[in-house]
């Protein structure tokens, strides 16, 4: 009964979460703050409680995400690249081209049947398709990012945003609200150019079959479908945890490794 | 490795004013900076005025070349400007402005108009230096006729005379450089070499800065040390070669090799061993000789029809070094690089060698965490 445990310190949010025997026991996901060394211990205490262990059980603890190298209680860092890569194995186990799209940036990866990286790929353009672009465009429609995911379904003609730079979209995004365009409509266009952003990376590593979507965006379905059109591809999002906790769950796969 | 032995590389690497540069000048003696690979040293070797490659290191904002570029374009260009915008070039007695690309190209034109702005920004003697892309019998003429006409303008603005003889002189101290950096690069190619990828670049980029004679005894004191069965840095560590666009950032470097796993063990970049290219030979027309080495031997890719060398030759560095990973990089809106990178990622990665594309800003590192990332899952994946 080995426990393992990994920390994901994000630039939006921190996760942490305890697997025992490749089993998720306990996990929590919290806002970032300004210091990553307490957004890890603020995580991690919630993920030890929710499992009803101590961290002195854990047997290792693997730290990742932007904030990894400030983790305290770490056995060591792994670039999170490869930590969304076992996580995701995890979560679909079929999975071999991996969307992963965090607060400040967008993988694409292909992954081998061991959950390795073959290929991968970031945005290094921009902060647009990243959960931060999503995050931005919610505020200005004084809506969350949840309710700006369902708005897909709901609209009748999806505006163009012409703009990939996330601020010159979001002025967009005030020019069409000013002149009284439907908010489903418009919410439909951002979701529209996140997934035309993100095809991109996907086409650059050449997606193959089954493609899966981790990190916070996973869960908004109308980039999910854009994405899936646009690629030709089903897409494949994680039921067996939080697509959100990828990273935090390659992490402690990749503990039980050490 | 000592740090002291080091220490005159590093100064030049990564200062502008370097003591190199500040003692030259206290001299009383002449300096012209030049933007790339193709402007013969000999010729301000021959005229005792020191050359040095103008680059963009230190700079901390964009306000002088942003205004006179734009955003859209290379920052190498635009870090030489602000650095000249910001005065940090007075030591420059003449500048020589070469096509290495477009961005380089534009440079002469922005450097002109922002010294219409800012004055005394402009050296007293500031040469177009034009370059064909191709070898061909009338590329090399044309070259060839340039390299005069360039020698003809040093000689009128600073009221010399530069004779074959001294070209001569000046190409054999610049070929014993060579010889001395070829040496260096085939010592770190050895799984035993007792010199990291950042000093052995340090070495390099310190180059194109310091006065020859220096340079050359400097080295060759290095060499026997490192001939002398330093302890070996390889220690298990993973073999990578970085190429791309310009990059004479040390950091860059030192970011690889902060991992425990890295080892930079060679380079394909316009500095070090393809920016001294081969040897020129010595004997005959100097011209000639400069026209060859400079143009005809070049394997940059703003040359026509390389592209099948340039594989060849990283294909032999790779071997040759046990190559492991590369690193290609390039910096934004490269174009030269940022579509020969593609090439060389689908050809390498067709023969089993891992590649990793970075593309970046010149100037301060400040993607580091970004780039971090994507260094620590190419190591795993290696």
């Amino acid at each position: 009964m080995t426990l393992t445990a990994g920390c994901d310190v994000g630039s939006l949010t921190a996760k942490a979460v305890i697997m025992r025997d490749g089993r998720i026991i306990g996990a929590q996901v919290v806002k970032s703050r300004a210091k990553p060394e307490i957004s890890a211990k603020e995580a991690m205490a919630g993920a030890l409680t929710a499992a009803r262990v101590a961290l002195e059980d854990v047997a290792a603890c693997v730290g990742t995400g932007y904030g990894r190298e400030k983790i305290p209680f770490v056995k060591e860092v792994v670039s999170e690249i490869a930590c969304h890569a076992k996580g995701a194995k995890w979560l679909v186990s079929s999975a071999r081209t991996v969307i992963d799209i965090g607060g400040q940036d967008c993988k694409a990866m292909r992954i081998d049947e061991h959950g390795e990286v073959i290929k991968f790929i970031t945005n290094d353009k921009c902060a647009s398709g990243t959960g931060r672009f999503l995050d931005v465009m919610a505020r200005v429609l004084g809506i969350s990012v949840d309710e700006l995911g369902r708005l897909s379904a709901g609209a009748k003609q999806p505006v163009t945003l012409a703009s990939t730079c996330t601020v010159w979209a979001q002025a967009d995004v005030i020019k069409y609200l000013n002149s009284g365009i439907a908010v489903a409509d418009i919410g439909a266009g951002i979701n529209i150019a996140m997934a035309n952003r993100v095809a991109i990376l996907a086409n650059s590593v050449k997606a193959e079959h089954d493609v899966c979507m981790t990190g916070g965006v996973a869960k908004n379905n109308g980039v999910v479908q854009t994405l899936a059109q646009l690629l030709g591809r089903r897409i494949t999002v994680p039921r067996k945890a939080d697509p959100q906790l990828a990273g935090a769950i390659g992490a402690a796969i990749i503990a039980g490794q050490l | 490795m000592s740090k002291a032995m080091l220490e005159i590389f590093y100064d030049a690497a990564e200062k502008v004013n370097s003591a190199a540069i500040n003692a030259w000048k206290a001299q009383g003696k002449k300096i012209v900076g030049n933007t790339c690979s193709y402007v013969p040293a000999e010729i301000f070797h021959a005229a005792g005025i020191l050359p040095v490659r103008l680059r963009g290191i230190e700079t901390d904002n964009m306000a002088v070349g942003d205004t006179y570029f734009g955003p859209y374009i290379c920052s190498f260009p635009k870090c030489i400007l602000q650095l000249a915008g910001e005065g940090r070039f007075a030591f420059l007695d003449g500048a020589v402005i070469t096509p290495g690309c477009d961005a380089m190209r534009r440079l002469d034109e922005c450097w002109r108009k922002a010294g219409e702005d800012i004055p005394g920004i402009v050296p007293p003697f500031f040469y177009y230096f034009d370059v064909p892309h191709k070898t061909a019998p009338h590329g090399l003429d044309w070259f060839k006729e340039e390299i005069r006409r360039l020698i003809q303008a040093v000689e009128q603005h600073f009221h010399l005379s530069i004779t074959h003889e001294a070209l001569r002189a000046s190409i054999r101290q610049y070929n014993q450089g060579r010889r001395l950096l070829k040496q260096l690069e085939d010592l770190r190619a050895t799984p035993e070499a007792g010199i990291t990828g950042a000093d052995a670049f340090a070495v390099a980029v310190a180059g194109t800065v310091l006065p020859r004679e220096e340079y050359n005894s400097r080295l060759a004191e290095l060499l026997q040390v490192l001939e002398q069965n330093l302890p070996a840095v390889a220690d298990g560590k993973k073999r990578l070669l970085t190429m791309g666009s310009i990059s004479d950032d040390m950091d860059l470097i030192r970011l690889i090799e902060g991992h425990p796993k890295a080892l930079v063990v060679a380079e394909n970049l316009c500095f070090g061993v393809r920016y001294e290219g081969p040897e020129l030979e010595e004997n005959g027309d100097p011209v000639a000789a400069m026209a060859q080495g400079y143009l005809g031997k070049s394997t940059c890719p703003r040359m026509y029809g390389k592209y099948q060398e340039r594989l060849d030759i990283l294909k032999q560095t790779i071997a040759r070094a046990k190559v492991e990973g590369v690193i290609l990089q390039n910096i934004r809106f490269c174009d030269l690089h940022g579509s020969e990178n593609s090439l060389f990622q689908r050809d390498l990665e067709a023969m089993g060698i891992p590649c990793l594309k970075i593309e970046r800003e010149y100037g301060p590192l400040t993607e580091k965490g970004r780039i971090k990332m994507r260094l620590d899952a190419f190591l795993r994946q290696l």
